[in-house]
């Protein structure tokens, strides 16, 4: 999904522009400017972890059950959001500590994609693959920078009709992914930059990572309790 | 209708966050924030190491050079990233600079490997495609693992030009041009860090392409 809303470079460097002739200034201006991005990025992520905290322990907590159940995680998304779902669906099931759970990415499988997408089409891709693969025990976990991607939704509408839990992540007001009834957790980063939402994005799902597994040891406590 | 009502699944459990009870933010998630803290300082204080990165970057793409991205594990997928955020720019309006990822294809990846052993993974595709005014680009979310040093070697004898962005500086690395160190030993954290880096280094590639004057500056 293209983003147009963020303008020109111009606009996001206006003094390295205004400096360029003077090319000494230049490289000044431009650490001065990352920095400035590293800042708001660092400040992004905190108040979206603080702001959403709650929704995040509650959405653990229902994978974790889900987990406990022998559920598993499909991730899907496009694009740079493809990327991200491989790399959930990795954290998952290869965490650094913990306990690993089956996760899989449906963005991964090149042939199973492009024949959905070929002979189906493009919105189907991961809908078709839900259809076939998924138990209602199991997560369904799409991520659309813009929230409006068309086969991030229909995927949730299918999962959400065979009862998998639904997580949804999604930039600037949400988009479409935001109006769906579709999603169960559904978490929306507010920045107008593309790149700091996604930036943020991966701070909530490794947090969703971790919170997950407080909830699935407590769980396992009190099933040996029980 | 729903096969599960996790609505109903998930009260029950809400007795477990007390903090949530309280009216500051719940302990788990002031823990997770509070590990991030350091995160901005990271890279500012690299700021002028990825400036010059980025200057670095867009001089071998001024030249028709192209980017080669590679990473092991989560590192994986960030590489595909940065393929993809160069090569159709989720910005409109920015060119489409030359980008592959030597992860792609898993015939070619897994062929490699069981030929010449997984140490040799990226070396080994990389000496097929690549000319000396390429950009060899390495992610690594821990320590730069063999496979990454020594396709980053390879390149450098090449003459491309090697960047890495490593998570932590403990143990062995190659020998590059630029090096940007998240600092920290929790990988998942160096992720974060490192998204940051490279949004901005594909940013700054496009600045200074857009200010050719720039570009032939060796000093500043």
């Amino acid at each position: 999904m293209k983003h147009a809303a963020e303008g020109s470079l111009a606009s996001l460097y206006p003094l390295v522009h205004a400096s360029a002739a003077d090319g000494r200034s230049v490289l000044a201006e431009i650490e001065r400017s990352t920095a400035e991005k590293a800042r708001e990025a660092a400040s992004l992520r905190e108040e979206t972890l603080l702001r959403l905290a709650d929704r995040l322990i509650s959405c653990a907590s229902a994978m974790a059950i889900r987990f406990g159940l022998g559920g598993r995680l499909f991730t899907f998304g496009n694009g740079g959001s493809s990327t991200d779902a491989s790399a959930v669906a990795q954290l998952f099931l290869q965490p650094p500590s913990g306990r690993p759970v089956a996760a899989s990415s449906l963005a991964a499988e090149t042939a199973v994609v492009t024949a959905l997408a070929n002979d189906v089409g493009f919105d189907a891709v991961f809908a078709r693959q839900l259809a076939a693969l998924a138990e209602p025990t199991d997560i369904a976990l799409g991520l659309s920078t813009s929230g409006n991607s068309e086969n991030v939704l229909r995927a949730f509408e299918e999962a959400s009709r065979r009862g998998l839990l639904t997580i949804g992540f999604a930039g600037y007001d949400g988009g479409r992914m935001a109006e769906t009834d579709t999603i169960d957790h559904l978490f929306v980063i507010h920045s107008p930059s593309a790149h700091r939402i996604q930036e943020t994005r991966t701070t909530l799902y490794h947090a969703l990572w971790e919170l997950s597994q407080y909830a699935l040891a407590r769980q396992t406590r009190r099933d040996r309790v029980g | 209708m729903r096969f599960l009502s996790t609505e109903k699944l998930v009260r029950p459990l809400k007795g477990d966050f007390t903090p949530s009870l309280q009216a500051g933010p719940p302990a788990e998630i002031l823990s997770i924030a509070s590990r991030r803290s350091a995160t901005a300082a990271c890279l500012v204080n690299q700021s002028a190491e990825i400036a010059r990165a980025g200057r670095a970057m867009a001089q071998r793409f001024h030249r028709r050079g192209k980017l080669i991205a590679f990473g092991s594990g989560p590192a994986a997928s960030d590489a595909q990233h940065v393929t993809v955020e160069f090569l159709h720019p989720a910005i409109v309006g920015k060119r489409a600079l030359p980008a592959v990822c030597l992860l792609a294809d898993v015939a070619s990846l897994t062929g490699a490997a069981e030929a010449e052993g997984w140490a040799e993974a990226f070396a080994t595709p990389l000496r097929q495609i690549d000319r000396p005014v390429d950009i060899a680009l390495a992610l690594s979310s821990r320590r730069e693992p063999e496979n990454v040093r020594r396709a980053l070697r390879v390149a450098r004898d090449r003459g491309l030009l090697t960047v890495s962005l490593v998570g932590e500086l403990d143990g062995p690395s190659a020998v590059v041009d630029h090096r940007i160190v998240a600092g920290s030993g929790d990988p998942l954290l160096a992720r974060e860090i490192q998204a940051t880096a490279y949004h901005v280094l594909w940013e700054l590639v496009h600045v200074f392409l857009e200010q050719p004057a720039m570009l032939t500056r060796t000093e500043a």
